[in-house]
């Protein structure tokens, strides 16, 4: 008697599981509308999508393995992890980035007079002022924050149209940026841009030679309200300890001037032409433009010294002829030691053969 | 029918030498942490727990943050698991079938009996740590505490944040007890269907540590256990709690429908 009962009662709880299986494909299978917007036309509308106000949830997946973990841990872990950012964004000078953790999190927030850094585990609030340079935090992840900065210096000819997707469940239009440098590392950017108000929805940065991003950040939850101030300011907590921030401008000077004969630098390495750059010490030269840079320090003996075995121990560093270099994904890093002259560290988003002209250059220059 | 289970869950010795036992590990660690002071480093441990030596009314978050990850589902898997095929060891499915009442009914009713099991056994543990936290450690003179976030809470505020993580891990444990139940319905061996469903948490907490499953891992039943923590992030983050809740509903969904096709029509021998 029960034989056909049960098998319509199991059919019942297979077209249920296959139901839900379902849906997630189906929700992902939404189609996009696309939008006949010109490249360059959507380029300006990103990098003037700044005061966009919104909050939002956002993954960033890196996959950047710097040796620096030791010394810089935060800046290692920002672009070789899997990161779960929490926005709330009034405006550039007014915004609050959380780094979600498992057992914590790590708040950045930004107003006019500096920067409040929270960080739960150690109860600590750190107060920087605002600063020209800084190391990589949180909110330059944001692919909102991240898109205007790769897109800030591409020319039209470099920027092409490719569709549109659904990013956050809005329709995003895609643009692509191919770096015409032939010393790029960066084979291509992928910027989805919302339709609707420029801001920049996922970025995804893919190194030459690879298939899958050496950097994605995309938004999984978007909202075009405007959070309240109370929400991303900030007030210490009682019992929490305040520090002042670090300092990266007074470490950069002090780099600078430690026992280093004057260097002249060329006005041009391996075909990009030098540049100013704002708060950076007269001795680092910074090469290139948009998303192909390459940055020149001399470096004291010493630093040079304790920097080499840490470079050679990296996974796949290479020491010959032209000095001690690592790659990780579109970013190259050598340091050279010429026989006459003191120790240069080159880093950029070059390829390793440009990295290799510019040391050479480097190493047979005057010095 | 129900009243019938409870009675059984809860009259049984074993169900409170269970939470007697689940209370040992967190009291345990809070008499070590008082007497050694030594609390684990900012960010290892589990959640909460470097953070109680200077606020005691953490401690109960902590204690379930400390029972979460295993004790807890082996308690529930343990619980569940014995729910049917326990009366077939014992040769009483028989006699409680041969009621007038249906096989649904006793399976929902076995199912409430392990759903007021997982709560009062949430609600023990939290208590205990609450009473613990009190006596061992100091509580917060201001009777105010600190979010995740960084911003003040007050004391009513912490309170319900407390409560509705209380509920969050109660029903985080529902998927496993439905596998539990499930499992029951398969065997008449009550050790093998909580094994089974033992093995379901093992297999979900090792996906989860691998990049290769993360395609699968929103669907994964541990995968929102610990989203309890973003309860006292400042505003309340509760995309993953949503989606824990969810999931676990879908999960007890599903597996209540194969334990009914499954068991409403099994010859039952024993």
């Amino acid at each position: 008697m029960s034989g056909h009962g049960r098998a319509r009662r199991w059919a019942v709880v297979t077209a249920l599981v296959a139901v839900l299986l379902s849906l997630p494909a189906v929700v992902g299978a939404l189609p996009a509308d696309d939008a006949d917007v010109p490249a360059a036309e959507l380029r300006d509308a990103v990098l003037a999508s700044a005061g966009v106000a919104f909050s939002g949830y956002a993954v960033s997946a890196g996959g950047l393995s710097l040796p620096v973990s030791d010394q810089l841990p935060a800046v290692a872990d920002l672009l070789s992890d899997r990161t779960a950012l929490r926005v709330w964004w009034r405006g550039p000078d007014e915004h609050r980035v959380d780094v979600v953790g498992a057992a914590g999190e790590t708040g950045v927030h930004v107003d006019p007079g500096g920067t409040w850094t929270w960080e739960f585990e150690s109860a600590t609030a750190r107060r920087a002022a605002p600063a020209a340079l800084a190391l990589p935090a949180p909110p330059d992840l944001v692919p909102a924050t991240l898109g205007r900065r790769l897109l800030s210096e591409a020319a039209d000819a470099e920027l092409s149209r490719t569709g549109a997707r659904r990013v956050a469940g809005r329709d995003a239009l895609g643009l692509r940026l191919v770096p015409a440098a032939p010393a790029a590392s960066v084979a291509r950017v992928d910027v989805w841009v919302d339709a609707g108000t420029g801001l920049p929805l996922a970025v995804e940065v893919v190194a030459d030679g690879a298939t899958v991003p050496a950097l994605d950040t995309r938004f999984l939850d978007l909202d075009l309200t405007a959070p309240p101030a109370d929400v991303v300011g900030f007030t210490p907590p009682p019992g929490a300890r305040v520090l002042p921030g670090e300092d990266p401008e007074g470490l950069l000077r002090e780099a600078a001037d430690r026992e280093l004969s004057p260097v002249r630098l060329p006005a041009e390495l391996a075909g990009l032409a030098r540049r100013e750059v704002a708060g950076a010490p007269a001795t680092v030269g910074v090469y290139g433009s948009g998303v192909t840079l390459l940055a020149v320090a001399p470096l004291p003996g010493r630093l040079a010294a304790r920097l080499r075995p840490s470079l050679a121990a990296a996974p796949g560093a290479v020491s010959d002829e032209v000095g001690t270099r690592i790659d990780a994904g579109p970013l190259g890093l050598v340091l050279v030691e010429p026989p006459r002259s003191g120790a240069y560290l080159l880093v950029g988003t070059v390829t390793a053969d440009a990295l290799a002209e510019a040391a050479a250059a480097l190493a047979g220059a005057p010095s | 029918m129900i009243g019938v289970e409870l009675r059984k869950t809860f009259g049984r010795p074993r169900t409170w030498t269970t939470i007697a036992v689940l209370n040992a590990l967190p009291v345990l660690v809070a008499v070590l942490l008082r007497v050694t002071d030594l609390a684990p480093r900012p960010g290892e441990g589990p959640p909460f727990l470097s953070a109680v030596l200077a606020n005691g009314q953490l401690y109960p978050l902590a204690a379930l943050a400390i029972v979460l990850p295993l004790f807890l589902p082996i308690a529930v898997a343990v619980v569940s698991g014995d729910a049917v095929a326990g009366e077939a060891q014992a040769g009483t499915l028989r006699y409680l079938l041969a009621r007038p009442v249906g096989r649904t009914r006793l399976l929902v009713a076995k199912l409430v009996a392990v759903l007021a099991f997982v709560l009062v056994t949430v609600v023990v543990v939290a208590a205990v740590g609450w009473v613990v936290g009190q006596l061992l450690f100091d509580a917060q003179p201001v009777a105010a505490g600190t979010s995740v976030s960084g911003t003040s809470l007050t004391a009513e505020e912490l309170a319900g944040r407390t409560l509705l993580a209380i509920g969050y891990v109660a029903v985080s444990m529902l998927g496993v007890a439905a596998f539990g139940l499930f499992f029951s319905t398969l065997t008449d061996s009550p050790l093998a269907a909580a094994l089974g469903a033992l093995a379901v948490l093992v297999t979900s907490s090792l996906l989860l540590t691998l990049d290769a499953a993360s395609p699968i891992a929103p669907y994964l039943p541990t995968r929102y256990w610990l989203a309890f923590v973003d309860l006292f992030r400042d505003p309340v983050l509760w995309r993953d709690v949503v989606r824990g809740l969810a999931l676990q509903g879908v999960y007890v969904g599903v597996l209540l429908a194969a334990a009914w096709a499954n068991f409403t029509t099994k010859d039952v021998t024993s």
